[in-house]
């Protein structure tokens, strides 16, 4: 009220000065007026008060009507303020919110972190980039220094956001307990779908793809749930092949089982993993076709691999005007000898 | 206490009624335009809950003047639904109508005090006082 | 994401049909899943759904028809899809669901 009183004040001597000169100082002390008032939370009917109150001041033989008037104003101003005020406790707690997920997300990072071995003889590179805060693409590689060979992990867990990155979570640390000697890509999906199965919502499902390469006999050994299919490239023919592992997607049903298939690895081939947020880009109304995404990747595949997938990321980030609509991973591992 | 002036509210029309009423018991009592505008809004938002969710109830006024304060405490009674969930409902950005700034949270803004008590299946009664400063 | 999800169902006996039109992503699969979960709770009906409009679907979608399997196994009801376009069936394909989720396997020809 102490402050009105000031405010008042400023606010006469304002409108007087403003009613003699009409000059635009005056307009755009105004214009500061209303921002101190909205500083101090001062609503609108409150201001509205204030010129009443100065206008009668300076005009004391104001006609009734006007005065009725301007109280009409000042009821019609009340709904305002309370609105203002209610937008201000939502912005708050917005982001209050949004440092909160900050928070989560800065945490799912370090559980998720993988590091990217240095395997000698191939050159991995991988990007994944969430379209939120939060992720619900995964990819995990798993070395093993006794016998050099090397696991890595795919996966999209469906939707996006907070929901796909705690069941995201879920399955790292079900990987993690699984036992050391336990490599075999169709065990463990077998033994992941039936933690998902049992622990997540009923229309929630998660796709995996899961490789292990072993240098020793350059062999590649991988099983798919449900994921989207990678890409073996030849670089002999420069031709790339759909890997095809047909597998049912985690948590469809309690007893899926996964055939696993083998491939030899040749010098300068690539495998490429991908999750659908690279097969969904969309550009406007049009989907971008896989083939489309083939002939980018072709592109770039002669660069060391991590500068590839970082050239593919930023051309369909380019495409999509900068605005993910799903997470986006991609995986590029060359045999190099 | 049983003589506090208290008006119906069975129609939309009874929140202008509730509304009249509470003005001119604020007007009474002293308070400003501004406030009076402000309990004349707190009081529709009070008899519109009324209208829309119990029915029927009533509004009714009770001046203040002890020790403490002076000033009007708004009563709205119904024996409607009840409020389940009394927290979800003075949340602000939960409105079931009405959109930003209604609703019981623009009450208690409007007011300097406020308490509710609901009892699902019996009704609701809410108490809201302004002070004259 | 102005495009929307139309939800039509027909009911004759133990035969439900539900003809969808527009595209099954995050923002309408709830709808889809408020319309479909309740009738695959009635002991014996058949659910057919029609996908023949729906041009675009998302993993959002595969959720909701995984979820009703599920409730199919429970209620002791059926589901069928029937009419899928070419790139929803391939959502099927590649999650193999197609294995396991009854799917009308001839594209009808004509109109």
């Amino acid at each position: 009220m102490e402050n009105t009183k000031l405010d008042l004040d400023n606010y006469r001597s304002l409108l007087k000065e403003y009613l003699l000169t009409k000059n635009e100082t005056a307009l755009y002390q105004a214009e500061q007026f209303s921002k101190l008032s909205m500083q101090h939370n001062i609503s609108p009917e409150e201001i509205i008060h204030v010129h009443i109150e100065a206008l009668k001041e300076l005009y004391p033989d104001l006609t009734q009507e006007v005065n009725d008037s301007l109280n009409f104003l000042l009821e019609a101003m009340i709904s305002y303020g309370l609105a203002y005020q209610e937008f201000q406790t939502l912005r708050e707690k917005q982001s209050e919110l949004q440092s909160e997920i900050s928070v989560a997300a800065s945490m799912q990072q370090t559980l998720l972190s993988t590091v990217k071995p240095e395997i000698k003889g191939l050159d991995i590179g991988a990007i994944s980039v969430p379209a939120n805060q939060m992720s619900g693409d995964y990819y995990h590689f798993v070395t093993d220094k006794e016998d050099d060979t090397l696991g890595i992990a795919i996966a999209d867990v469906i939707g996006k956001g907070i929901p796909a990155a705690l069941a995201m979570s879920m399955i790292k640390y079900s990987m993690d307990s699984f036992p050391e000697n336990q490599r075999n890509p169709s065990a463990i999906l077998e033994n992941l779908n039936r933690v998902v199965e049992r622990n997540v919502d009923p229309s929630m499902f998660i796709t995996m793809f899961y490789g292990l390469y072993n240098p020793g006999n350059e062999t590649f050994s991988y099983a798919s749930a449900g994921h989207e299919p990678g890409f073996y490239y030849h670089g002999d023919q420069d031709e790339f092949e759909e890997i095809e592992a047909r597998g049912l997607v985690l948590g469809a049903t309690d007893q899926a089982t996964y055939r696993q298939f083998e491939r030899k690895i040749k010098k300068n081939d690539c495998i490429i993993l991908l999750t659908d947020g690279v097969t969904e880009c969309r550009i406007g109304d049009r989907f971008i076709e896989r083939d489309e995404i083939l002939q980018v990747i072709k592109k770039y595949i002669q660069l060391p691999a991590q500068e590839a997938v970082e050239q593919v990321y930023k051309h369909f980030e380019r495409l999509q005007e900068f605005q993910f609509r799903d997470d986006f991973t991609l995986i590029i591992i060359r045999k190099e000898v | 206490m049983d003589f506090k002036p208290c008006v119906n509210i069975r129609k939309e029309w009874d929140i202008v009624g509730a509304r009249q009423l509470g003005r001119e018991k604020a007007k009474e009592i002293g308070f400003g335009t501004v406030d009076q505008a402000r309990i004349a809004t707190a009081i529709s938002e009070l008899a519109r809950n009324i209208y829309l969710y119990a029915g029927t109830g009533k509004i009714c006024f009770e001046i203040v003047d002890d020790f403490e304060h002076k000033g009007l405490q708004i009563i709205a009674v119904d024996e409607g639904p009840g409020i389940r969930d009394i927290s979800q409902v003075m949340e602000d950005g939960y409105t079931t109508s009405g959109g930003l700034g209604a609703g019981l949270p623009g009450v208690k803004r409007l007011m300097d005090h406020f308490d509710i008590i609901s009892e699902v299946g019996e009704g609701t009664e809410i108490r809201a006082s302004k002070w004259v400063r | 994401m102005n495009i929307n999800l139309d939800v039509e169902v027909v009911e004759e006996d133990q035969t439900i049909t539900l003809t969808l039109r527009g595209e099954i992503d995050a923002y309408t699969a709830p709808k889809l899943k408020d319309a479909l979960l309740p009738l695959t709770k009635k002991p014996g009906a058949e659910v057919i759904v029609d996908l023949e409009q729906i041009n675009y679907m998302d993993s959002t979608g595969l959720g909701v028809f995984i979820s009703a399997l599920k409730s199919t196994k429970e209620y002791d009801s059926e589901l069928k899809l029937i009419q899928l376009q070419d790139r929803v069936r391939r959502l099927f394909e590649i999650t193999s669901l197609d294995s396991i989720i009854t799917i009308e396997s001839t594209v009808r020809g004509g109109n």
